[in-house]
């Protein structure tokens, strides 16, 4: 795929639940290993979408959003992996924690920071996007 | 995505719990229950065999490392399998590879703490 031409995406929804979090990881290595990543790299990415998707249901947890959902939205390029994960779990206030441990989510948050190359945090009127970025072919 | 999860006792007493599949936010729960059962019984060291399991998140760090702080606090320890250096990695790339002590097989870590004083 050249550089200009438009990325192929593919989009997956999922109820913001524990049990699907699996879900969204089997699609995301599904998506990442049709791109140029190593083996480390597929598994690091494989890694963070479960991290964000656990945040977001922490969250939905914590608001008690029973209804709310996540959208996996993944943009492939042929240098990179754009990998957007918005939710509708409600607001994730600042110095608020989650059922979590603080200790669990500094974690979640140190592997996410580490696994990939651009993350950016977004709030929303339902919730939260985050956008992930891992390019292909560095270490 | 299957997980099991089993409880059994070595040949020493020590109590082991051997996971298979996936750690994570919906499997880690049962994880915590298991380890909250021994350390229930008295358990002064439990040893976690990681070396089915394929997959492991910050959830799982999570309810590893409490139960470490349990243990440690009753002067006790979590000892970890770890054969695999995909689940290796999650450890290393926190540092919790510091901490924990990890063997790479039973063999190794019945060797090394067959050393040690219960």
């Amino acid at each position: 795929m050249a550089n200009n031409e438009a990325p192929a995406q593919v989009e997956l929804i999922i109820p913001c639940q524990p049990e699907y979090v699996g879900v969204a990881r089997l699609a995301l290595l599904g998506i990442a290993s049709r791109m140029p990543f190593t083996y480390e790299q597929i598994e690091d990415l494989r890694l963070a979408v479960g991290e964000l998707c656990t945040s977001s249901v922490e969250w939905a947890q914590k608001n008690k959003m029973h209804e709310a959902r996540i959208v996996l939205r993944a943009e492939i390029f042929s240098d990179k992996l754009t990998v957007d994960i918005l939710d509708t779990a409600g607001p994730r206030r600042c110095g608020e924690s989650t059922s979590r441990d603080e200790e669990e989510e500094n974690l979640a948050q140190l592997l996410i920071t580490l696994l990939v190359d651009e993350v950016e945090v977004t709030p929303q009127p339902e919730g939260t996007l985050v956008r992930m970025v891992k390019y292909a072919g560095q270490q | 995505m299957s997980f099991k999860i089993e409880t059994q006792t070595l040949d020493d007493g020590l109590p082991v719990i051997r996971l298979e599949g996936e750690v994570d936010v919906y499997t880690a729960p049962q994880l915590k229950q298991a380890m909250i059962a021994l350390l229930g019984k008295g358990a002064k060291r439990i040893v976690i065999d990681l070396t089915k399991v394929e997959y492991l998140d910050s959830t799982a760090l999570g309810v590893l490392i409490g139960g470490l702080k349990r243990l440690r606090e009753a002067d006790g320890n979590l000892l970890l399998i770890c054969p695999s250096a995909r689940i290796k990695r999650v450890f290393e790339i926190t540092g919790l590879d510091k901490i924990f002590e990890m063997y790479a097989s039973e063999e190794e870590m019945k060797t090394a703490t067959q050393k040690e004083p219960d």
